[in-house]
C-alpha cells in the first residue's frame, strides 16, 4: 500500500468543502467520545486514588458478626490476637457515623488516643500535629474541611453540641481542621478523643467498633487469617486485597454500566452515519463521476474516502480527549462526577488526581474510531462503485 | 460474568466484526461460484466491484485484529487483578477450559487473515485478478475459524467467574503439575535450546541457498521450538528466577513489557516465513522479499532472547 500525499490533501479539502455536513458529524462524534472519555477518566482517577489509600491501610480488618450483623468487639480479644506469630500490631478502633439532623448529613466520627498508633499514616500525621492530651482535657475535636464548612453554615463557629445516646448534650470545641491529602475519605471526618467518642455513641468502654491488624510480612497473611478464624469463629477478616478487589469491581461495574448505555448510542450513531452517507446527493455523484472520468480508480476513491473519515474521526478523537482532560482534571468534572461519588449529602469535595495511562487511550480509541470507520465503509464503497458514464449522463 | 470497560469494548468490536465478516462471507461465496474473468455479463461486472468490498472489509478487520489481540492479552492481564489466584494472563486464560484454544484460534486467525491479505495484494497487482476464486474460497473457510474465535471469546467472557479460584502461572507452567504442558519439562534444557538454534541455522541455510521449501520447513520448526524454549529456558533468564516459566508474565510492566516485542518479532518473522513463502510459491512472485522480512524479524527475536542469557551470565558469572 503506497501512501499518496496528494490524496490526503484532496481528502482534507473535500472535508472542508462539505462544510456543514462535516461539522455536524464532527461535533456529534466529538461529543460522544468526550462523554465516554470523561466517564472513564473520572472512574479511573477515583479508582487510582482509592488504590493509593488502600495501600496505606493495615493488612487486616476484623469485624465481629452476630446474626449476620456487625457488632462491637470486646477489647479483651486484643491480647490473644497480639500473641499470634507474625502480627505486628493490633489496633482497636472506635468510630461510627453521627447524623446531624439540621443539615441532614452524616459525619464520620473517629476516636483517637494519645498513646496509640493510628491505623493510617495520613491520620497519624493529623494526630501528631495536635496535642491529643490537650484535646482530651479541653474536650476538643479536629474536623475535616467539609465538616467545618457545614458547621459554620449552621453557626457553630468554635464548638459543636453532640447529642449523646442518652439524649444529653456534649459540647466539643473545634480545635482545628485538616485537609488530608486524600480528601475522599477525610472530608466528612471528625477526630475526637476516644473517651468522648464512647460517650457520644453510648458504647461500653470495654468494646471497640472493629479491630485492625498489621502484619509485617504479607506472605503470612493467609496463615494469620486462618489462625484468627480458628481463634474467633465469629469474626470476619477483611484483607487489604479484598478491599482493593471490591473497589475495582465497583468501578468496573459503574463504568461498565455507563459503557453499555454508550454502546447503544454508538450504534445509533452508526446507523445515522450509515444512513446519511448512503444517500448521495447529486453533487457528490457528479464529483465521483468526474473523478472517475479523470482516471481515478475505484481503489483511489476508496482510499480518499478512508482518509476523509479517518481525518474526521481521529481529529474528533483527539479534540474530545483534550476536552475531556480539561473537563475532568481542570474543571473537576462538574455533573458527571456525582455519578461516581455516590449518594451522600455531605459529598466529599475532593480533587480528582491527574491519572492518565496509555491503555486507557487505546481503549477509548478502540471504542470510537473503528465504529465510525466501519459505518462509513459500505457507503463509501457504494459511492466508489458508481459509474462515470451513468452519473455524468 | 463481569463487564469491565475493556470486555465491553472487545465484545462490541466482536459484534461489528461478525456483522462485516458475514457480509464478506456471503460475497466471497458468490465470487467463488460465479467469478469468470472472461465473461462480459452484468453479473461479472458487479462481482468485480463486490470483490473490492470484500478486500475492504477484510483489511478493516485485520487492521483492528492486530491491536485487538494485544489488547485482549492486556485485558486478561488486568483481569488477573480481580480473579482470585491469578497473577497474570495465564491464570485468567486457563480459568476456562477452552481458554488456551481461544488464544490459539486468535493466533491462527491472525495468520489466516494475513495470508489472505498477502494473496489479495498479489491478486490486485495484476489487472486480470487471477486469484479471486482462490482467495474467496480461502476466506470462505477462514470465516468459520473466525466465527469460532468470536463464539469462544463471548463464551470466555461470559463464563469468567471472579469468585472462582484459579491457578497462577507458577503452577501452570511447572514440571510438578499434571498439566497438559508438563510433558515438555521431561525434555532437557540443552536439547531444546540446541534444537531452537539448529532450526535457526537451518533457516539461515535455507535463506542462503534461496530454497523456499527448506525455509518454510525451518520456520515451522523455529516457531515451535521458539515457544517451547521460551517457556522452558529463556523465560527464566528474563525473570532471573530458575523456577518461573510463564510465557505471559513477560507481558507485564515489571519486565518492561518485553513480551510484546518478543512475540511481535517472532510472529512477524514466522508469518512472513510461512505465509510469505507459500504465497510467493503459489503466485510465482518475489520470494526473496518475504524471506528477507522473515529473516530480519526472526534474527531480531533470536538476538533479543539470547541477549537476556548472555547479559545474565556477564553480570552474575553463572548460568541459571
Amino acid at each position: 500500500m503506497k501512501f499518496n500525499l496528494y490524496l490526503l490533501e484532496f481528502a482534507l479539502f473535500s472535508l472542508i468543502r462539505k462544510g456543514a455536513k462535516t461539522l455536524f458529524v464532527f461535533l456529534i462524534l466529538t461529543f460522544l467520545i468526550f462523554l465516554l472519555a470523561s466517564v472513564l477518566f473520572i472512574s479511573d482517577a477515583i479508582k487510582h486514588e482509592l488504590n493509593v489509600s488502600v495501600a496505606h491501610l493495615p493488612e487486616l480488618t476484623l469485624q465481629r458478626l452476630q446474626a449476620g450483623k456487625q457488632v462491637n468487639v470486646p477489647l479483651k480479644r486484643v491480647e490473644p490476637l497480639l500473641e499470634i506469630e507474625g502480627v505486628a500490631s493490633v489496633i482497636p478502633r472506635v468510630w461510627g457515623y453521627y447524623y446531624f439532623k439540621v443539615a441532614g448529613v452524616n459525619f464520620s466520627v473517629v476516636g483517637i488516643d494519645a498513646f496509640e498508633q493510628s491505623y493510617k499514616e495520613s491520620l497519624q500525621k493529623v494526630v501528631d500535629a495536635y496535642d491529643v492530651k490537650a484535646l482530651e482535657k479541653e474536650s476538643g475535636m479536629i474536623v475535616g474541611a467539609g465538616v467545618k464548612k457545614i458547621l459554620e453554615e449552621n453557626y457553630y463557629q468554635d464548638f459543636f453540641n453532640f447529642v449523646t445516646a442518652d439524649g444529653k448534650w456534649k459540647r466539643m470545641h473545634i480545635m482545628g481542621s485538616f485537609n488530608a491529602d486524600i480528601s475522599l475519605q477525610a472530608n466528612d471526618m471528625i477526630l475526637l478523643p476516644k473517651k468522648s467518642a464512647y460517650e457520644i455513641f453510648g458504647m461500653p468502654e470495654n468494646e471497640a467498633t472493629d479491630v485492625v491488624v498489621k502484619v509485617s510480612n504479607p506472605e503470612e497473611i493467609p496463615t494469620i487469617v486462618s489462625k484468627i478464624n480458628q481463634l474467633y469463629p465469629d469474626m470476619r477478616v477483611v484483607t487489604k486485597e479484598d478491599i482493593r478487589v471490591s473497589y475495582q469491581n465497583i468501578f468496573d461495574y459503574k463504568s461498565g454500566f455507563f459503557l453499555s448505555l454508550f454502546v447503544v448510542s454508538a450504534f445509533t450513531f452508526f446507523m445515522i452515519i450509515y444512513d446519511k452517507l448512503s444517500g448521495l446527493s447529486s453533487e457528490e455523484k457528479r464529483e465521483i463521476g468526474i473523478l472517475k472520468a479523470l482516471g481515478w480508480s475505484m481503489d483511489d476513491i476508496l482510499k480518499e474516502r478512508f482518509y476523509e473519515s479517518f481525518i474526521l474521526c481521529f481529529g474528533a478523537f483527539l479534540l474530545a480527549l483534550a476536552l475531556s482532560m480539561a473537563y475532568v482534571f481542570f474543571w473537576e468534572a462538574p455533573l458527571l462526577r456525582s455519578l461516581f461519588v455516590g449518594y451522600s449529602t455531605l459529598k466529599p469535595s475532593f480533587e480528582l488526581p491527574f491519572y492518565f495511562n496509555m491503555p486507557m487511550i487505546v481503549l477509548l480509541f478502540l471504542l470510537s474510531v473503528p465504529v465510525y470507520i466501519g459505518s462509513v465503509m459500505i457507503p463509501s464503497w457504494r459511492a466508489a462503485m458508481l459509474d462515470a458514464d451513468e452519473v455524468l449522463r | 460474568m463481569t463487564l469491565t470497560p475493556e470486555i465491553i469494548a472487545i465484545l462490541m468490536l466482536d459484534g461489528l466484526f461478525l456483522f462485516f465478516s458475514s457480509i464478506a462471507f456471503v460475497l466471497s461465496l458468490k465470487l467463488y461460484w460465479s467469478w469468470d474473468s472472461e465473461a462480459t455479463t452484468l453479473l461479472q461486472y458487479r462481482l468485480e466491484k463486490e470483490s473490492y468490498l470484500v478486500g475492504l472489509i477484510i483489511k478493516y478487520i485485520f487492521m483492528l485484529k492486530v491491536p485487538l489481540f494485544l489488547f485482549f492479552i492486556y485485558t486478561c492481564d488486568t483481569l488477573s487483578g480481580i480473579i482470585t489466584g491469578a497473577m497474570c494472563a495465564a491464570g485468567v486464560v486457563n480459568s476456562v477450559d477452552f481458554g488456551l484454544f481461544l488464544l490459539l484460534f486468535k493466533l491462527l486467525n491472525l495468520y489466516l487473515f494475513g495470508f489472505w491479505l498477502l494473496l489479495h495484494v498479489r491478486d490486485v497487482e495484476s489487472e486480470l485478478q487471477p486469484y479471486v476464486r482462490q482467495k474467496s474460497l480461502f476466506f470462505g473457510i477462514a470465516f468459520f475459524f473466525f466465527v469460532a474465535e468470536i463464539v469462544l471469546e463471548i463464551l470466555f467472557f461470559t463464563s469468567l467467574n471472579i469468585s472462582k479460584i484459579v491457578s497462577c502461572c507458577g503452577t501452570l507452567f511447572s514440571a510438578s503439575t499434571q498439566s497438559s504442558l508438563s510433558f515438555l519439562f521431561l525434555m532437557e534444557n540443552w536439547m531444546i535450546v540446541s534444537l531452537f538454534y539448529a532450526s535457526f541455522i537451518l533457516m539461515l541455510v535455507g535463506f542462503m541457498v534461496k530454497n523456499g521449501a527448506v525455509y518454510l520447513f525451518s520456520n515451522l520448526l523455529f516457531l515451535f521450538f521458539a515457544i517451547v524454549s521460551l517457556i522452558l529456558f529463556f523465560s527464566t533468564y528474563v525473570y532471573e528466577l530458575p523456577t518461573h516459566h510463564c510465557p505471559f508474565c513477560l507481558l507485564q510492566s515489571d519486565y518492561y513489557g518485553v513480551g510484546y516485542f518478543l512475540y511481535a518479532a517472532l510472529f512477524l518473522g514466522t508469518f512472513y516465513g510461512i505465509c510469505g513463502v507459500v504465497i510467493a510459491t503459489l503466485t510465482k512472485g518475489f520470494i526473496l522479499r518475504a524471506m528477507r522480512f522473515s529473516l530480519f524479524f526472526n534474527s531480531l527475536y533470536v538476538v533479543m532472547v539470547s541477549a537476556y542469557v548472555v547479559v545474565y551470565f556477564l553480570k552474575n558469572g553463572v548460568w541459571l
